[in-house]
């Protein structure tokens, strides 16, 4: 056996985030534009990049709705902007198991 | 930011690590199994096992998909990745696993053409782009990507993409759950069950747990809060002597899963006889293949590999790690031949790996001491 190899990961993962396509680590993105045709999105993070993800799992989605993203392809469909999920409701619940 | 400040305060983590306190027997000792590799990366990131009592101990699950991949697998894709034609895909993680002789990235020195992608639809579009290679994607994961897969096979299949093939390393989750809790060597109270693998096949299918094996099952998301809450909603359950499937990542998890996953899943794959797990060895009906309609995508039946089954490096302890019998630090290579920078084992390859998990938030440092 060779001696392993030193370099490092040229995944987007690191310690800090750990590794969004090889974990279980999914991410939360807006939707910018919505190409139903082809089954795509253009969805951009809270830095502003941007990538194409498969919308075929969760639904209709519209401009402005945020995803739950894994590997390029929506999970779960967090709500929109104009009428969101209830997080605080939630973090309240956490805090009263 | 939605979903990640509420779930990270403070002042409701002390009250939630006092809520565990409560609900702990003295003397009793509890061994509670995250199952996912992103739990085990939340909990040594945020430090949650310093919030837990003495006799609450987290055992660290098989579920990091990089950890699990045996050495024999590396070298199928590497066969693959060696040919002139071939422009290999696989996600970052993958490029530093070892093989029995080289990881993807050595081969890539040597020459191959081997490219790190986001996601399937990144390898489909270098297809595209490369009508005259063949272009492989080395598709590892768990229920939580292997839709991605599925659905990038079916949009190859559409649009007639035929120079895209898929080597499948996709695994399932509940055979190794139900291989572990067989397992004579290891005792566990209750499970953090995994959180985006129920996001697509719900936490129905971990209904067994509690029904032939009397543990619960705690479907958990992955802030800090998320992670404490669901060891206490187990720690409750054990306490009221109850053994249930409850869902605290219910903002995300539908009980019943996602359908549309699970039917483009089951157009595409089909359940393998077996496969071969780090650690825990062949586990029955636990692995994916290319179901026969895509069988034109299937880089195992295009090309000869391998398939030879090669044994772990005998200092090289990932196996005891993955089923929670040692901790990552009482491996006999951690932290000195074995670091994230010089692998030996799959577990520090991953940021999800138990052992990168230990080295990277310093947990090394602290537990030698403590020895």
């Amino acid at each position: 056996m060779t001696a392993p190899s030193s370099a490092r990961g040229a995944c987007r993962s690191d310690a800090e985030d750990g590794c969004i396509t090889c974990g279980d680590v999914a991410v939360e993105l807006t939707v910018e534009l919505v190409d139903v045709d082809r089954g795509l999105a253009l969805c951009s993070d809270a830095a502003g990049r941007q990538e194409s993800v498969e919308i075929a799992l969760v639904g209709p989605v519209r401009t402005g709705d945020r995803l739950l993203v894994h590997a390029g392809t929506a999970i779960s469909h967090l709500g929109s902007a104009a009428n969101p999920a209830d997080p605080g409701r939630a973090a309240e619940e956490v805090g009263r198991p | 930011m939605k979903y990640v400040d509420e779930f990270r305060d403070a002042e409701l983590g002390r009250a939630l690590a006092a809520e565990i306190l409560s609900l702990v027997e003295p003397g009793r000792d509890y061994k509670l199994m995250e199952v996912c590799g992103g739990h085990t990366h939340s909990i040594y990131k945020y430090g949650i096992d310093d919030l837990l009592p003495e006799n609450v101990e987290l055992v660290h699950g098989p579920g990091c998909p990089v950890c699990v991949i045996p050495m024999g697998r590396v070298d199928d894709g590497l066969a693959i990745a060696r040919h002139e034609e071939v422009i290999f895909t696989c996600f970052g993680d993958m490029m530093r696993v070892p093989g029995s002789e080289q990881t993807f990235i050595d081969a890539k020195a040597a020459g191959a053409d081997i490219r790190m992608v986001y996601s399937p639809l990144d390898a489909l579009r270098i297809a595209k782009a490369n009508p005259d290679r063949t272009v492989v994607f080395f598709a590892i994961g768990f229920e939580t990507t292997a839709p991605s897969t599925a659905l990038t096979l079916k949009r190859a299949k559409a649009e007639g993409v035929g120079n895209f093939l898929c080597i499948c390393n996709h695994v399932t989750i509940v055979p190794p759950l139900r291989a572990l809790l067989e397992s004579p060597d290891l005792r566990l109270d209750g499970f953090i069950g995994p959180g985006h693998v129920s996001t697509i096949v719900g936490a129905r299918p971990f209904e067994f747990i509690p029904r032939d094996y009397g543990r619960p099952l705690v479907t958990s998301g992955f802030e800090p809060l998320d992670v404490l809450h669901g060891i206490a909603m187990i720690l409750r359950q054990i306490a009221e002597g109850r053994a249930e499937v409850e869902n605290q990542y219910a903002r995300v998890v539908p009980y019943d899963g996602n359908h549309a996953a699970l039917a483009v899943m089951a157009e595409v794959f089909e359940v393998r006889p077996h496969f071969e797990w780090r650690g825990l060895g062949f586990i029955s009906q636990s692995g994916l293949r290319l179901s026969d309609a895509y069988a034109d995508f299937d880089a195992e039946r295009r090309y000869e590999t391998p398939g030879v089954r090669v044994a772990d490096p005998k200092a090289c302890q990932c196996g005891e790690v993955l089923k929670g019998v040692i901790k990552p630090w009482e491996c006999k290579v951690f932290g000195t031949a074995c670091t994230p920078e010089h692998a030996i084992g799959t577990c520090m390859v991953s940021p999800e790996g138990a052992c990168a998990a230990y080295y990277n938030y310093g947990r090394f440092a602290r537990e030698r001491e403590v020895v």
